[in-house]
């Protein structure tokens, strides 16, 4: 408990900084959105002109920025980039800043097992990261009301595309934290958090705007695409297994990387 | 002299990551073009999706069949990549020794201060460069194979030397992070932060008129690949402001850094 509490404390600061981030994200976008929605009314009868298949075959199906959700989908996929960015950032320090710092002699003397040690890690890192999840609920329920202008949304869309924040945050958790441990020595966290947020940012949309999906299926950013929710009302669920398998995988496997780790001590 | 040397060695390793990584972009990216090359259909949608959504890809001013016009939409990709490697550089290069712990040795060497960070900013310098290159000649590999014109190399050429600009203000930016930041550990996510600040900014900007102001703010949006294109120029107000940010970022390392109380 006491390692716990510790975590969650110096966490506050960093969650504070991104939920105010995701906020001012989605405030700003959504300020936008009037030009937008005018010039989408134009679009929408032209695309209506285009074959089904040649839409399909771009993606561009399922898009729609002239509703109040299809730019939310546009917004939310740079709060998901802040997400993506925090939960590395947290899942990649998780364990290995014990070992930077040389805290990790003080921390593993302690009558508490490594179990015990990774598990209120992890929990600590995950209530934050639920903190800022819950902000961004907030903010896109508050943002799109205030700007609505009277129109209607599907408020189960909307709730569905945030429910997905949870698994999307932990898995770059947990691969966060397994890829600090698959690692000798992790000398500084921000590229390697960049390298797999970004990464994974990169890699969806190149496949969104450029073509078909190979490599793209393996980012989260895929998995949760708002706008299939959108359109179907549902999930993509074989993709969402993708995301739970590897968090399946990747938590258990921490745990007994963890427990046998050679920790470089100070001495 | 030595220190550079030893920088350049000690980061390779970095460098030839991120080689990789454009190398991986490249050769997707030149892959999904085959879908485009003389496909006129594409051209239709894209002309049907609203200016602002475009606007913010930066997609636009673009014919996405030619290989000058796919390039210009790699642009924006490209640009970020070497944007991130530039400012993890400049940040990391000279806040790593406080990290490591090897700052008391690189301190008692008998040279100054600045010298170490004349050596480290030249090191940074020349891996930015040796990465612009790589890209260079990645591009223009994948790209031979569409037989593109003169033209498309020459839009090469100067997009490259555009994006050495964006990388030199960028790593300026992170040298001047590393040095002056009171908390080394800080650095490396406060240049992150600046590097993501100023993307949005020039996605942003795109979306409103009103907005417009903001591109002053992100180097992103000094070196428009459309303008390249067409009149093979940058406009000289960022070409102006970009010149101001390097010396300033430069001075305030120089001086930060000389009078820096070393946690050690």
């Amino acid at each position: 408990m006491n390692i716990f509490l510790h975590e969650f404390k110096s966490y506050l600061k960093s969650v504070a900084i991104w939920s105010g981030a995701n906020f001012l994200i989605i405030l700003v976008y959504f300020s936008a959105f009037t030009t937008i929605a005018l010039e989408a009314a134009q679009m929408e009868a032209m695309m209506n002109s285009f074959p089904e298949e040649m839409l399909i075959a771009f993606g561009m199906n399922d898009m729609n920025f002239g509703s109040l959700l299809g730019w939310f989908a546009v917004v939310f996929l740079f709060c998901q980039i802040c997400l993506a960015i925090q939960a590395s950032n947290y899942g990649i320090a998780l364990l290995s800043i014990e070992e930077r710092e040389l805290t990790a002699d003080f921390l593993l003397p302690k009558p508490v097992s490594r179990v015990k040690i990774i598990t209120a890690k992890l929990l600590a890192a995950f209530l934050a990261l639920t903190i800022t999840n819950l902000v961004v609920w907030a903010s896109a329920f508050i943002v799109i009301n205030l700007n609505r202008d009277g129109r209607e949304f599907d408020v189960q869309a909307l709730a569905m595309i945030l429910s997905t924040i949870v698994l999307f945050q932990l898995f770059f958790l947990s691969v966060g934290t397994l890829i600090s441990l698959l690692m000798k020595r992790v000398r500084s966290v921000i590229p390697l958090s960049m390298a797999l947020s970004f990464g994974m940012y990169i890699l969806s949309i190149f496949g969104s705007m450029l073509g078909e999906d190979k490599l793209e299926i393996i980012s989260p950013f895929r998995h949760f695409d708002p706008n299939y929710i959108i359109a179907n009302g549902s999930y993509d669920l074989p993709l969402v297994m993708i995301s739970l398998a590897v968090i399946v995988i990747a938590i258990p496997a921490s745990y007994v990387l963890y427990n046998r780790r050679n920790i470089t001590a100070a001495v | 002299m030595r220190i550079y040397w030893r920088e350049l060695k000690a980061n390779i390793k970095s460098l030839l990551i991120y080689i990789g990584v454009v190398a991986f972009f490249v050769v997707v990216g030149f892959q999904k073009f085959e879908g485009y090359a003389e496909n006129p259909e594409i051209l239709e949608v894209l002309d049907a999706m609203p200016a602002a959504l475009i606007e913010s890809f930066n997609m636009n001013a673009f014919n996405l069949t030619t290989v000058e016009g796919f390039f210009g939409v790699m642009y924006a990709f490209i640009a970020l990549i070497l944007g991130i490697a530039a400012v993890m550089w400049g940040s990391d290069i000279i806040s790593k020794e406080e990290r490591d712990k090897t700052v008391e040795f690189a301190l008692t060497l008998p040279v100054k201060r600045s010298t170490l960070v004349t050596a480290k900013t030249a090191a940074a310098l020349t891996h930015c460069l040796l990465l612009a290159l790589a890209t260079w000649g990645l591009n223009a590999a994948n790209a031979a194979v569409y037989d593109p014109g003169p033209d498309f190399y020459r839009f090469l050429f100067q997009g490259m030397g555009a994006l050495v600009l964006l990388q030199v203000v960028y790593l300026t930016v992170g040298i001047l992070i590393g040095s002056a930041l009171r908390q080394h550990k800080r650095a490396g996510s406060v240049a992150i932060s600046v590097l993501l600040g100023t993307y949005f900014f020039s996605v942003i900007a795109g979306l409103k008129k009103e907005w417009e102001f903001l591109e002053y703010f992100t180097p992103f949006a000094y070196f428009d690949p459309a303008l390249i294109l067409r009149e093979s120029r940058v406009e000289p107000v960022y070409l102006w402001i970009s010149a101001g940010v390097v010396l300033v970022c430069l001075a305030g390392a120089y001086l930060a850094y000389s009078r820096r109380d070393l946690y050690i």
